[in-house]
């Protein structure tokens, strides 16, 4: 079945790119121009996935994008101009999955789509073991396996990692991982963050300063990305 | 002989004033019974005036006490000594303090609208140099795959695509070092502190560029603390960085980049080999775009250097280039002003 994608952006050049894309990629979509025609767009076609310009005409798209939240729980990808690291971390905090930044590319846009809609198919099942690439995490017995050597973790990288598993290819901001990883209150330790994730880098990449699964968003979070079909 | 000349260069406004104040006491000397005491005090303003017009405080500061010295002992009763016995005469002192302190302080707004002035001038130099030279390149590219688009082979018209998403990669980052410069060059930019990981700002430095083979870098970090310092900019200093060393480096060698922790600093060390060094140039490589005495030679990279040195001076730290083994050899001291405490 082909999947829906709704565009929300007013810019007719970004929306004519994004919709080309879509054709030649075999998506099939759906397009506003503003917050209220999104809503209304969104309740009556019921899309797959959502595409949202935080600058619209008539608001603001986190307000758009926490009034979907409400309900429902599908993937919302944001497009901001480079230099908006607030406004993406606030609209990650309200709920958005995923960002990108313009001028992006056609392949970035492609690849970040998909693999939202991938995580949005498994998402609904209650997960004991993500499996990555040859990475393993077992919640029960709390084993962590790379390419079939079990790994040592300590107990904070191990749930490190399983919050990063359990929302792989989702970007999370530093403020969400503290918070769900160490606890309310912490959220601004970002020194423990740093630490432990440039040591979990050490135990499961290959090129730690080349990293594989652990990506940096700079200035806003990490994305945990995971490729399989 | 070239430090001596330059520091003569500098206070030789104070000397000027310094002569007039000679030449107008010589003046109120000999005409000292036609002139009024009042007429005398008001020339006494002139050397200050010239002084104040520099914009220095403390400059202007010296040059009114001197004035004051000069009028109290020749001129103001008791003459030939430094009391004034008249409160009338403190009152003309402090005017002279009001009125050497109102013109300094015009002139040193005068002298940041003059800077901004020029550094705007250099920003369109490059707008109109640098963001064309890609642009060319994608418009040429553009135009040849839609003309004779049957004649083109596949090899080829990827080759030109290439260089289309090349140019525009380079075009993206000379916009971001603009806008970076003229947020960095008004002086008074807030960091943005909190705890960085080098080794993380390398990896994101790096995704910034395409890179075909993994073997022309050698990267060597130490076991490193976190960096209390600006993240973004931090990034933005390696990229700048990477992007020199990438630029200028000959073809089938390797770029050392080597991260040491020093205790109380950390030293940055990038080397690349290159096919023509000019230890002339390298000297104030960093501020080839702030020069505007040769502004033929300014260029993409010469905006991008100098925005690494206000990074790192925001940072109180030191950059320089030196020759090194046919090639060139930047080093960065950063010092480190906390320590990160963990659990």
């Amino acid at each position: 079945m082909k999947h829906t994608i709704h565009i929300i952006e007013d810019d007719s050049s970004v929306k004519k790119l994004l919709e080309i894309t879509f054709k030649e990629y075999d998506f099939s979509f759906i397009s506003s121009e503003n917050k209220r025609n999104a809503l209304v767009m969104f309740l009556s076609h019921n899309p797959d996935l959502l595409i949202v310009d935080l600058g619209l005409p008539d608001g603001d798209g986190k307000d758009l994008i926490k009034q979907i939240r409400d309900v429902s729980k599908v993937p919302i990808i944001v497009l901001s101009a480079r230099h908006d690291e607030k406004e993406i971390i606030a609209a990650l905090d309200v709920g958005a999955d995923d960002y990108i930044t313009k001028p992006f590319s056609v392949n970035e846009v492609v690849a970040r789509i998909k693999a939202n809609l991938r995580r949005n198919s498994i998402d609904d099942s209650i997960e004991n073991r993500f499996v990555c690439e040859g990475l393993e995490l077992d919640v029960n017995t709390r084993d962590v396996v790379l390419k079939g050597k079990l790994l040592k973790l300590t107990p904070i990288e191990f749930d490190l990692l399983k919050y990063f598993m359990s929302n792989a290819n989702k970007t999370l901001t530093h403020k969400q991982i503290l918070e769900e990883v160490w606890g309310v209150g912490y959220q601004n330790e970002m020194q423990y963050l740093r630490t432990y994730v440039n040591a979990l880098r050490k135990k499961i990449e290959t090129n730690s300063t080349r990293p594989n699964y652990i990506k940096t968003e700079s200035g806003i979070g990490y994305r945990f990305t995971c490729n399989i079909k | 002989m070239k430090s001596f000349l330059a520091k003569y260069k500098k206070i030789n406004y104070l000397l000027k004033a310094l002569g007039i104040l000679i030449v107008i006491t010589i003046v109120s000397h000999l005409f000292r019974d036609h002139l009024d005491i009042i007429n005398i005090a008001l020339i006494h303003i002139i050397p200050v005036v010239v002084v104040a017009i520099h914009g220095k405080m403390k400059a202007t500061f010296f040059m009114i006490f001197l004035s004051i010295l000069f009028l109290s002992f020749l001129y103001i009763p008791p003459l030939y000594s430094f009391s004034v016995h008249n409160e009338l005469y403190i009152w003309s002192f402090m005017i002279f303090a009001i009125v050497g302190w109102i013109i300094t302080i015009q002139a040193k707004n005068l002298n940041t609208q003059r800077k901004q002035n020029e550094l705007r001038e250099s920003l369109l130099h490059i707008v109109s140099h640098d963001l064309r030279t890609p642009l060319s390149t994608i418009h040429g590219s553009i135009n040849l795959i839609l003309s004779d688009e049957k004649d083109l082979d596949k090899k080829r018209r990827d080759n030109l695509l290439e260089d289309i998403n090349y140019a525009s990669i380079r075009m993206e980052r000379l916009i971001t070092n603009i806008l970076d410069s003229t947020r960095l060059s008004s002086g008074d930019i807030d960091l943005k502190l909190e705890w960085c990981d080098f080794e993380d700002i390398i990896g994101v430095a790096l995704d910034e560029f395409q890179i075909q083979d993994d073997e022309k870098l050698v990267i060597n970090i130490d076991e490193l603390s976190l960096y209390w310092g600006d993240n973004a900019l931090l990034t933005q200093l390696i990229i700048n960085l990477f992007d020199n060393a990438f630029k200028y480096s000959k073809e089938d060698t390797k770029i050392v980049v080597d991260i040491v922790n020093k205790n109380n600093y950390l030293l940055i060390k990038i080397f690349n080999q290159s096919e023509y060094i000019d230890e002339e140039k390298l000297k104030n490589i960093f501020d080839k775009f702030y020069r505007l005495e040769d502004t033929n030679d300014i260029s993409g990279s010469g905006i991008g250097l100098a925005i690494c040195k206000s990074i790192v001076k925001l940072h109180g730290g030191e950059i320089r280039a030196l020759p090194q083994n046919e090639g060139i050899l930047i080093e960065i001291e950063l010092p480190i002003i906390k320590r990160a405490k963990l659990i």
